[in-house]
């Protein structure tokens, strides 16, 4: 596998950098992999820019940054503006698809939506839309194993929390492995 | 209804295995008899006269609701446990839910009780609520301590506000598990704040 670089952008508070952790710990930990993580903040701890720069591998990685990512996750409309034009040609693009409308995306890209904050509060807390994004982004790029993924997102939740959670990440998964077989 | 995580198999402190499973359509003639076998004591403290059919008939076509999740306890195709967790969803109380537990007499004191209230406050977390609340009279110890084992703790004391089977009056205690915590922790989680890195 040639080494992928993603970057999850949205606002603060929506679990951005717990993304980051959760896909990181996935390759890293359950999967054999290498990975690195990069953590940004905006200037305030909530409601501004937030991002984090996930780098997975077969093979150790010398540069940990993320400059034209091959898939960008994004849960906010600045994040999508901001992130969207570093997205490599052939890219994919997940996004929460209420809350960011794609255009005028780099050549051959190919975008997936999903109702993230929806899934989310039906599920009963908003709190986990993070969780539904991590489910969907494996369901869609296969990247990582999904016991691989489920492993990382429970070691990462509290506890207590697992079963929202775990239900969270297999809506987002199975949300995104309908609209690839659909594809 | 299909849950998951559900039929699962439990074993009691006497080494009985007993199935918990959400209650289905099928379940009316034995929920039924399950309400009838109880002793008028226990039945006395329910909040619904159960011994009337159309009140369990009730309970079944209202299978599907979102605001009672019904578990039941199987044993060899007998109901030995009912156990439900209600909930509002429009009001100032929709973060609480309310537990309810009943087990057949030569069910008691084996840890079903506990086991069912056990897997209702885990779905009542797993669904987002932040406090739940499970009422016992005074002297029902083992409701009481089965509770107190999952977090629940005496929050109100209601005098005289039950009657039991021989007429005396006895004081209705309001157990609460304040669950919310837990959600804080994961809220701390998702804050995207480091006191390091640009907070």
């Amino acid at each position: 596998m040639a080494k992928t670089e993603i970057r999850i952008g949205g606002l603060g508070g929506q679990g951005v950098i717990l993304s980051g952790i959760i896909i990181g710990k996935a390759a890293a930990i359950y999967d054999g992999k290498h990975s690195t993580l990069i953590q940004a903040f905006g200037p305030e701890a909530r409601g501004s820019a937030c991002s984090a720069q996930v780098t997975v591998s077969d093979a150790p990685i010398g540069y940990p940054y993320v400059k034209n990512p091959d898939i960008l996750v994004v849960m906010s409309r600045d994040a999508f503006v901001q992130f969207a034009p570093t997205l490599k040609d052939n890219g994919l693009l997940l996004y929460e698809e209420e809350l960011v409308e794609p255009s005028g995306l780099p050549a051959g890209v190919r975008a997936y939506g999903v109702p993230a904050t929806r899934f989310a509060e039906e599920l009963g807390r908003r709190l986990v839309l993070n969780i539904v994004m991590v489910g969907f982004f494996a369901g869609v790029t296969g990247l990582l194993s999904y016991s691989a993924m489920e492993k990382a997102v429970l070691a990462s939740v509290p506890r207590g929390t697992e079963d929202l959670n775990l239900r969270a990440f297999k809506r987002g998964y199975e949300h995104g492995q309908a609209l690839v077989a659909r594809a | 209804m299909e849950i998951e995580g559900y039929p699962k198999t439990q074993t009691l402190k006497d080494g009985t295995r007993v199935t918990i499973r959400p209650l289905g359509p099928r379940d009316e003639v034995a929920l039924k008899e399950f309400f009838l076998a109880l002793p008028e004591e226990d039945r006395l403290f329910l909040r619904e006269d159960v011994t009337r059919p159309e009140v369990v008939e009730g309970f079944i076509r209202s299978l599907g609701d979102d605001t009672v999740f019904p578990l039941v306890a199987d044993h060899e195709g007998r109901i030995v446990g009912d156990a439900t967790l209600h909930r509002t969803r429009h009001g100032w109380s929709t973060h609480v839910g309310q537990i309810r537990v009943v087990v057949a007499r030569d069910f008691q004191h084996r840890g079903l009780g506990t086991a069912l209230a056990r897997c209702l406050v885990r779905h009542a977390i797993g669904i987002g609520l932040d406090k739940l609340v499970a009422e016992v009279v005074d002297n029902q110890n083992a409701a009481k301590r089965a509770f107190e084992k999952l977090g629940f703790v005496k929050e109100a004391v209601l005098k005289g506000h039950v009657r039991d089977i021989h007429g005396v009056k006895r004081d209705l205690v309001l157990l609460a598990n304040d669950c919310s915590h837990i959600w804080e922790t994961m809220e701390s989680l998702v804050s995207d704040f480091s006191p390091t890195l640009g907070g």
